[in-house]
């Protein structure tokens, strides 16, 4: 494909230092996004989703934690390496975040229409008036229903879907190249979820910026993504094209995931589960991460440690061994040692 | 399952729970949030049954009413035929012991000062379960019912993992031999994965114990797996009971479609036909005249301004509350 590249995340390393060791949240990282597309990042509490996403924007409060390796090549720069003034006019207008509780990022005390204006006369050097302007024109753009009222009230006058609104009007003020937003529906009501992903998926039309999606709901991935890259233990483990991994999981853990889901069009007597439990992120096994918990572990899983490979198809990539040719040539070797 | 033979373990009457809130001056008019607004239903011994709706629609606040953690402001919850709301507190304990609760998140109810033996020991006391020299036997069977080891019974609940805490949380609301366990959101605050083994150990545990669930959730999809049957709340009022079979597949009050064509799925065929309620839930302060429902559905006419849906039903197990149901149904406007 000929995609425009925007981001290019290479071998991203992100860890904490703690008084119990090394914890590596984010151990090896690989994405590339292009323009337009909507890249979900996807897994359970603590694979390293959000730590990733706050890498991006060098958002890691440092210490404990700390990029210690790896490349974040945003049109060519690397934001690794940036000053903290070149950063700075890197976020919000290049790439912008918005977060999952809007109340916690918004200024409780400020009212919403003058805290977008504020961002718009920082990062554009417009004046006052203008400025309040568009961030009205702004409110109005992401349907808030009066802008020009609701523009003068403060956060907690406003439902927690209308202050997501605002987090996405602030978030698109200076129309990014690259929108983060992490866990951006997860507080809310599925009928709200609604508004706000259709939303989204409007302005990103209008605007044709990319956006990494990051959420631990599988249904929210496949409803606005167009690839995913799942995580687990801190690495990616499969990356594709959105309606392959719904269709036919590669990886096991993957597999996992998407049958312990329960299913809402039918009935089903006992849910899949993931035996056991995620690994230490202090301590991580030398071979496959999952291995302990996938059902299709071998000798070599332990042992050795799978990298993220392109399948057959050069846009599939997964994590395992089950997918490479070195497991043809184990499994005959292996079937005559035990039966 | 012919559950409308059998009498009801748990019947709740016109229930009705105001909070009062606080004047903003003298002269302002008094204020009150009507959470739960006369609702009535009956559970029956060993099924689930689950009640939906959004946030705010009262489902929570039900659950704690009927186990009068919240004093109920009108109506009356019959256990058993006697009735819960006219006990004095020593009676209710007794009664406690036959309706438990589990909570969202178990960290938030669990001593954090007290080892899970204690903690399970002292349910067992107050509610008199057994004489001591026969609990040791019983806390053992409770772990392993629960799927934990027995060592940790000495154990603190920080050194648990979300999981395991609700585990521990499903073993306190059991060792008191309930009958009837109220699971507010119990699996909505746990990885899928996790989420999963902890509604197998539910639904296994009650085919074991013949418990009887009232689910309190707000995630359908874990409602269809679980339930026999299901209540739709909108702004403290019911919607729509059925049985899940007619719920999910010919759902009847808009609110129901509208919430079910909203979640997000994987699965490619059910993405097309999606209903986008226009608004928010209004304010359950000053709720809508007529339907509450009314300001977001895409169907209201003048009538649905005036006057109230009553409940009624449209078949043996399916009732709903919504003025134009069958038409609805049959034009399949949607």
């Amino acid at each position: 494909m000929n995609k425009e590249v925007v981001l290019q995340v290479k071998n991203l390393k992100t860890h904490f230092t703690t008084s119990k060791g090394t914890a590596k949240a984010v151990d090896g990282v690989d994405f590339t996004l292009h323009k337009g597309e909507t890249l979900g990042i996807v897994g359970e509490s603590g694979c390293g989703k959000s730590i990733t996403s706050l890498s991006l924007l060098r958002l890691i409060p440092t210490p404990p934690g700390k990029i210690v390796e790896g490349e974040i090549l945003l049109n060519n720069k690397d934001i690794v390496k940036m000053k903290e003034e070149e950063l700075r006019k890197v976020r919000g207008n290049q790439i912008s975040m918005i977060f999952q509780e809007p109340m916690t990022s918004l200024n409780p005390i400020i009212p919403v229409g003058e805290q977008i204006a504020e961002t718009i006369r920082l990062h554009q050097r417009l004046p006052r008036k203008p400025a309040w302007q568009k961030a009205v024109d702004l409110l109005e753009m992401v349907g808030l229903p009066s802008p020009e009222k609701r523009a003068k009230q403060e956060p907690f006058q406003l439902s927690g879907g209308m202050r997501q609104r605002v987090m996405i009007a602030m978030a698109l003020a200076c129309t990014p190249e690259v929108l983060i937003a992490d866990e951006p529906t997860t507080a809310l009501d599925v009928t709200i979820q609604a508004q706000i992903l259709e939303l989204m998926k409007d302005l990103q039309k209008q605007i044709g910026m990319s956006i990494i999606f990051i959420t631990h709901d599988l249904g929210v991935v496949s409803e606005v993504c167009d690839q995913v890259a799942v995580m687990y233990a801190g690495q990616i483990v499969e990356h594709r094209n959105a309606k392959d991994l719904f269709k036919t999981p590669l990886h096991p853990y993957t597999q996992g995931l998407l049958s312990s889901l329960p299913n809402i069009h039918e009935n089903q007597q006992e849910l899949q589960t993931i035996e056991g439990s995620v690994p230490s992120p202090y301590d991580y096994p030398v071979g496959c991460r999952f291995a302990d918990r996938c059902p299709h572990a071998r000798e070599i899983c332990r042992a050795e440690a799978p990298d993220l490979l392109e399948t057959n198809n050069a846009e599939t990539k997964v994590r395992c061994f089950m997918h490479t040719e070195k497991w043809e040539v184990i499994e005959e070797k292996e079937e005559l040692v035990c039966p | 399952m012919s559950i409308t033979t059998k009498s009801p373990i748990l019947e709740v009457n016109h229930l009705k729970q105001y909070f009062s809130l606080k004047k903003e001056s003298l002269f302002s008019p008094k204020q009150t949030v009507k959470a739960v607004d006369d609702i009535s239903f009956k559970l029956y011994p060993g099924e689930t049954l689950s009640i939906v709706g959004e946030s705010g629609c009262g489902k929570s606040t039900t659950g704690r009413s009927i186990l009068r953690l919240d004093e109920p402001t009108e109506g009356e919850v019959l256990f058993n035929g006697t009735s819960m709301t006219s006990l004095s507190k020593k009676e209710l304990r007794n009664v406690r012991g036959d309706i438990q609760v589990i909570f969202q998140d178990p960290y938030a109810s669990l001593n954090p000062r007290q080892t899970i033996r204690k903690m399970l020991q002292e349910a067992m006391s107050i509610q008199k379960v057994m004489p001591k020299e026969q609990m040791e036997a019983r806390l053992l069977e409770l772990m392993s019912l629960v799927g934990l080891r027995p060592e940790y019974l000495e154990r603190y609940p920080h050194e648990f993992s979300g999981g395991q805490r609700q585990r521990i949380g499903i073993a306190r609301a059991l060792c008191v031999n309930p009958k009837v366990i109220i699971c507010d959101e119990a699996v909505s605050a746990l990885d899928v994965s996790i989420q999963a083994q902890i509604i197998n150990l539910l639904k296994s545990m009650q085919r074991d114990l013949d418990l009887t669930f009232l689910f309190i959730s707000h995630d359908l999809s874990v409602v269809r797996h679980i339930s026999d049957r299901v209540i739709v709340m909108y702004l403290g009022t019911i919607v729509e009971i059925a049985d899940k079979d007619s719920l999910f597949d010919s759902p009847s009050h808009p609110y129901t479609k509208a919430l079910l064509s909203a979640i997000p799925s994987i699965d490619e065929q059910h993405k097309k036909d999606r209903i986008i309620l226009k608004g928010d839930v209004p304010s359950p302060i000053d709720p809508p005249t007529g339907c509450r429902f009314h300001t977001r559905c895409p169907f209201a006419t003048d009538y649905c301004k005036k006057e109230v849906p009553a409940l009624r039903s449209l078949s043996e197990t399916h009732q709903v509350a919504c003025h134009y149901a069958e038409s609805l149904l049959k034009e399949e406007i949607v």
